[in-house]
């Protein structure tokens, strides 16, 4: 019968390995099929199951941005047995990647709109496919702006770009350290998101925020989103379960009746608000 | 729908047909714990009257453990190797209607979207007969679920034992129909009226609880202390999923055979245990065992009615019968009914 296998990965050269911090690295990875390398496609916000053969697979967003096809890249920490295997890996090592699986942010409709940009520590990854995506695209969006906390300086990832996203004078980067966490030489902000959000205080007219990071982190900052103005379908964020298949039939990344992934992992806070706390 | 008359003689020699033709022959064990590839067809054993099977037979199609494909290591590349699959027909002899509709249930979530071939190739294959079921007990709530004793709906060909032995042959569907056809010498003319006298002796289960009361009570009672309560007796040992004719939540892992070649297994999981949903982080959405049951019932009673119009529960009773504490998922339905009831 000819039916695909649904489980069965592709498999992904490692062009490129970055070290973030002392335990998170972003692999660059390209499909060794040359033919599917040049008809993939994926929507910002969207996942993969990315494999260790003999150890097993785990689920990481695609944290390059749709505009660059060619590459797609993903950022991990090692704490497991899949991350730890992935550490070993060189350049030129083979990994397996299904996917994309689940929904993705609404870009087409931010179009024309002001884009708020929220993340702390390593939930930078998800909202860094998008920040590329719309900065690829910059003149079909109006104001952009940025707001990146981390624990300490060592816990910023993706420091390169954001030096880079800092020079920029068509974007407005905010990043922020929690006290304590700073270094002697730190030109940054010192604080944690939430009030720096307050502080910077960006419009809440005609704009979308897209946040993602560590639970308290949301918890806190919608609160302040809501008293500046934003509406709750404006608020976008995004929701991790533990998975194994990606693809709504494992049983296990259910919040209620919403599968993160295949109703997810993209969620309005309306939606989010809904939904019982089981993630 | 058709019917026919077999006498068990017949049946025997159908059976016996079946296996020549080198079709998997599904029936169950003398002692009533689960089902076994029939290898001669004197031992058939059609349980119309007797308990049904500790275990259904969900494995012969969403199996307890198959690779999903084999890797082997080249130098700095791999292998990646598709499994055979069975393509036999799997006939399942002597189903009672709380198996027979176990398959199409299950097919819901495994053609969701994205669709899995190894549960698609193994459910087309599969001819079931259905047998009218005259046994409850005190854990049997087929009624409650929406199905009865002599419920047709699942099996291809339905069975009604009546008097010397015989059988009424049901032809329920065109699969059924297709199927039988080589083999109709060893069926005669069959007579209505006996067997749906027959089936009218049958006793039903009293109904315990409305499952749609069920479905919408969960909605805005997600944390009452009903789930903490069953939740404060329940071992968490996964006994009642794996009994489950329905349950289909699973595992995907990884096996090495050695340093060049392994496999990756795709194995039935349970979400009684606590490792199911537990993240990377040490962060677990079901951290207890109250939130596990919850999940069970909001499952089987809402989700999965929700998103596919389907309870996902055939009444059989296996994991209330077989749970080593003694919890009765239609008592705890019923208690929902209760409470809900109260409001």
């Amino acid at each position: 019968m000819g039916e695909s296998n649904i489980y069965k990965p592709e498999l992904m050269e490692v062009t490129e390995i970055i070290d973030e911090t002392i335990d998170t690295r972003t692999f660059r990875l390209q499909f060794k099929d040359k033919e599917l390398a040049k008809n993939f496609s994926f929507k910002a916000g969207q996942f993969g199951e990315y494999s260790m053969f003999g150890e097993g697979e785990s689920t990481f967003c695609i944290a390059s941005s749709p505009t660059r096809p060619e590459y797609i890249e993903c950022s991990f920490k090692q704490i497991g047995k899949v991350t730890s295997s992935m550490r070993r890996l060189s350049v030129g090592d083979t990994i397996g990647f299904r996917g994309p699986y689940g929904n993705y942010f609404p870009v087409e409709e931010m179009k024309g709109k002001n884009v708020l940009f929220i993340a702390g520590g390593i939930g930078l990854a998800p909202v860094r496919c998008v920040i590329w995506n719309v900065l690829d695209l910059r003149d079909q969006f109006k104001d952009i702006t940025i707001v990146y906390g981390a624990r300490s300086f060592n816990d910023l990832v993706y420091k390169r770009e954001l030096k880079e996203w800092k020079e920029r004078k068509d974007i407005k980067t905010v990043v922020t350290l929690d006290p304590g966490g700073e270094v002697p030489d730190w030109d940054g902000e010192i604080g944690f998101v939430p009030a720096i959000v307050e502080k910077t205080a960006p419009k809440s007219e005609n704009t979308v925020a897209i946040v993602c990071g560590p639970p308290i982190m949301i918890k806190f900052t919608i609160p302040v989103l809501t008293k500046l103005g934003f509406k709750e379908e404006n608020i976008i964020t995004t929701l991790e379960n533990r998975m194994k298949c990606g693809l709504g039939k494992c049983g296990r990344c259910n919040v209620g009746n919403v599968y993160v992934c295949k109703d997810g992992p993209v969620f309005t806070y309306a939606q989010m608000k809904d939904l019982p706390q089981e993630y | 729908m058709e019917e026919k008359l077999i006498s068990h003689q017949n049946m025997i020699s159908l059976v016996s047909d079946l296996i020549k033709a080198n079709h998997l022959v599904i029936g169950q064990d003398d002692k009533s714990i689960g089902w076994k590839r029939i290898a001669d067809a004197a031992e058939i054993k059609i349980n119309h009257s007797g308990i049904p099977s500790n275990v259904s037979y969900k494995e012969f199609v969403f199996a307890k453990t198959e690779p999903i494909f084999y890797y082997k290591n080249k130098k700095d590349d791999f292998d990646l190797v598709e499994p055979n699959l069975e393509e036999r027909k799997i006939v399942f002899l002597g189903s009672k209607p709380c198996d027979a509709r176990s398959i199409e249930i299950m097919s819901k979530v495994f053609n969701w979207d994205y669709k899995d071939k190894f549960f698609n190739q193994r459910a087309e294959n599969s001819i079931i007969f259905g047998v009218a079921c005259n046994y409850q007990d005190e854990f049997c709530f087929c009624t409650s679920v929406g199905l009865t004793p002599t419920t047709e709906n699942g099996s291809d060909i339905f069975l009604v034992p009546l008097a010397e032995n015989n059988y009424a042959f049901r032809i329920v569907t065109d699969k059924g129909k297709d199927f039988i056809k080589p083999y109709e010498k060893y069926l005669s003319d069959g007579n209505s009226n006996l067997s749906t006298e027959a089936l009218s002796k049958i006793k039903h289960p009293e109904k315990r609880f409305e499952s749609e009361k069920v479905r919408k009570w969960i909605t805005g009672n997600f944390e009452h202390k009903l789930f903490d309560k069953v939740g404060e007796t329940c071992l968490g040992c996964g006994q009642c999923a794996f009994v489950c004719p329905v349950c289909h939540c699973f595992d995907i892992v990884d096996e090495e055979c050695n340093y060049s070649c392994g496999r990756r297994m795709k194995n039935w999981d349970a979400c009684q245990f606590g490792l199911f949903t537990l993240h990377g982080s040490g962060h677990n959405p079901r951290d207890n065992q109250g939130k596990r049951y919850r999940q069970r019932i909001a499952h089987k009673f809402k989700y999965y009615t929700d998103k596919f119009d389907e309870i996902l529960c055939t009444g059989c009773g296996r994991c209330s019968r077989g749970c080593p504490v003694g919890i009765d998922i239609a008592a705890v339905a019923s208690e929902i009914n209760f409470v809900a009831n109260q409001v």
